[in-house]
């Protein structure tokens, strides 16, 4: 596959912050690529910089084939950025706001007409063409930011915690209105985000923290080399099934009416069910979830 | 650039607020005119020009629209400052369009929001002057004032976006604004003729590249009513008069010519475009 977006040694600071630390990968084309970590990690830093905004201090990146730095302008008109805040004009109405902005790309009469209607179609927000921006309500807004992001029908489009702030359904709603563009439009779409679930339903995911790249691959991948399946006993006779394990050296913990074991794949779980089959009432064996592979990545839970 | 252009002046003529709050700081002016300053200047000359309450008017809204001039474009150049503030400037620069390209439709907003604002003002000084009792600006002088106010306007937003490029707070911005409104009257001579200020403060409106705009607004305003009413009075005292009411600038016994004003107005705002392009560029960029 093409790598649409590749970084080699990017490196960023703030005076004496390092907010980005020598940091190499890569975007393949048509995917949805995620970059996880929580916040300060260093996502916004790496996105405003590939995104032409911020001077890297070292590194090499390009984008769709352009040289950042040297061809920042063919770069800008190839994508598409979405921030975490609203910045388009709260006075002026959904269309005029998107017909400004496309107008920076050297849009103009039909062609404009044309980019608006289509960029308001792919985010269902023809019928607000009229209101007022700052009228509208976060999840409209947030459509409609990804619009004027759309509308010089960018090859990669890149968003910067685009469910950040939304209610439940406005997030699930904007995440599909994502996920369509990128599988139906064939954009590319980099995105950052502090939501597991979110991470687990891109095709690539990175983890970053401190300016660095503590993880990368495919979600399930992750899940299966930093994340424990578990067996849950809930026990009828602690004392034997607590002695059984230390016996047997397995380590565990115990919990309110239930004793937790880590184990390798969920089929070790058999064995010891039907060691302590007397002891116990009921069991379950969990999957590891991204938030298990989260915290055995970088040894710490998200800080939200 | 035109349609970045057309877009500030739709965020700037959206905001009713904004417009209302550009315009009212000249119209204060007026209102205090009206109510009170009027009066106490008139009552020097009354005994002396039978017209003077319509020459003092004139005088009055020449450095009404020449402080209007400035005090507009601020508002202007608050769109500016508001998409700083609002970090509208970094979904901006990440759109193929050149900084300079966008600074430039920031200013040119700047100079045609003033340009309409100050019109409008002296639509509202013209009405109130036939009101009064005076006579309606004749054609030919309507042209003049209607150049002069474009002169100023572009001076002023030289030099207003010279000061606001140090800014990017909504806050300082305001506070600058309110700052500048009030100065821009005094330092042009505007409340207070400037024979009645003090030897220094003289020299301050004398130096300050906005009084040369008031200069030249009195000049093409109070001509024709200087004419009918002034024209019996020795040549000395005419000459006095217009030392003290700053229709004309003297450095020393030499006179300040209309070309020497123009020439300030233009050569200030060449010079403080430049020091702002500086001021901006040196910003480091991230």
């Amino acid at each position: 596959m093409n790598h649409i977006i590749e970084v080699e040694d990017l490196r960023k600071s703030y005076g004496s912050v390092v907010a980005v630390a020598d940091i190499s990968f890569y975007v393949e084309a048509g995917g949805l690529f995620a970059f996880l970590g929580p916040n300060g990690a260093g996502k916004t830093t790496t996105i405003n910089v590939i995104c032409t905004f911020l001077k890297p201090d070292a590194g090499r990146v390009s984008v769709n084939g352009y040289l950042l730095g040297r061809d920042d302008n063919a770069i800008r008109k190839s994508i598409g950025v979405v921030f975490q805040d609203n910045l388009l004009d709260n006075l002026l109405t959904v269309e005029e706001n998107l017909r400004c902005r496309g107008a920076l790309y050297g849009l103009s009469g039909k062609a404009l007409t044309e980019a608006v209607k289509r960029a308001m179609a792919e985010v269902e927000i023809t019928d607000l063409a009229k209101r007022p921006y700052g009228k509208l309500s976060g999840g409209q807004r947030r459509r409609c930011d990804i619009a004027r992001a759309l509308v010089n029908t960018p090859e990669i489009l890149f968003l910067d915690e685009p469910t950040t702030g939304l209610d439940p359904q406005t997030r699930k709603l904007v995440w599909e209105i994502i996920r369509k563009l990128q599988r139906e439009a064939g954009v590319t779409v980099f995105l950052t985000t502090h939501y597991m679930e979110e991470a687990a339903d891109a095709d690539y995911v990175i983890v970053i923290d401190n300016g660095k790249i503590a993880a990368k691959g495919r979600p399930t991948d992750l899940r299966e080399r930093y994340a424990k399946d578990k067996l849950s006993l809930v026990y009828s006779n602690p004392e034997a099934v607590l002695a059984g394990l230390s016996a047997l050296n397995i380590p565990h913990t115990k919990l309110a009416g239930r004793i937790i074991i880590p184990i390798k794949n969920t089929l070790d779980a058999l064995p010891l069910i039907e060691r302590f089959r007397p002891n116990i009432s009921g069991f379950e064996v969990m999957l590891g979830t991204m938030d298990d592979a989260f915290i055995g990545i970088t040894g710490k839970e998200l800080r939200q | 650039m035109r349609a970045f252009l057309r877009r500030n002046l739709l965020v700037f003529f959206k905001d009713r607020a904004a417009v209302f709050f550009s315009l009212l700081s000249s119209l204060i002016i007026l209102g205090l005119y009206i109510l009170f300053l009027g009066n106490v200047i008139i009552s020097d000359f009354e005994d002396k020009i039978p017209n003077a309450h319509e020459i003092m008017t004139n005088w009055i809204m020449a450095g009404l629209l020449a402080a209007s001039t400035a005090t507009t474009t601020l508002g202007g150049l608050g769109v500016m400052i508001g998409d700083k503030a609002k970090k509208i400037d970094r979904d901006l620069y990440v759109s193929p369009i050149s900084r300079r390209k966008l600074a430039l439709g920031y200013v040119l907003n700047a100079m045609i929001i003033g340009y309409i604002l100050t019109f409008i003002t002296f639509v509202f000084v013209e009405i109130y002057i036939v009101l009064s009792g005076g006579s309606l600006i004749s054609l030919t002088k309507l042209l003049e004032v209607m150049a002069l106010i474009l002169l100023a306007t572009v001076s002023n937003t030289a030099m207003v976006f010279f000061i606001t490029s140090f800014f990017s707070s909504e806050n300082a911005f305001a506070t600058v604004s309110t700052v500048i409104g009030t100065l821009i009257g005094f330092l042009t001579g505007i409340y207070i003729p400037i024979g009645q200020l003090p030897e220094s403060i003289q020299w301050i409106v004398r130096l300050f590249p906005p009084s040369y705009a008031a200069v030249l607004l009195r000049q093409a305003l109070m001509a024709d009513p200087m004419a009918a009413g002034m024209a019996d009075l020795p040549a000395e005292y005419v000459e006095g008069f217009k030392e003290a009411l700053g229709i004309v600038l003297k450095f020393g016994e030499t006179e300040a010519s209309k070309i020497f004003s123009i020439a300030v107005l233009l050569v200030s705002a060449a010079v403080f475009f430049l020091l702002a392009v500086l001021v901006l560029s040196r910003k480091k960029k991230e």
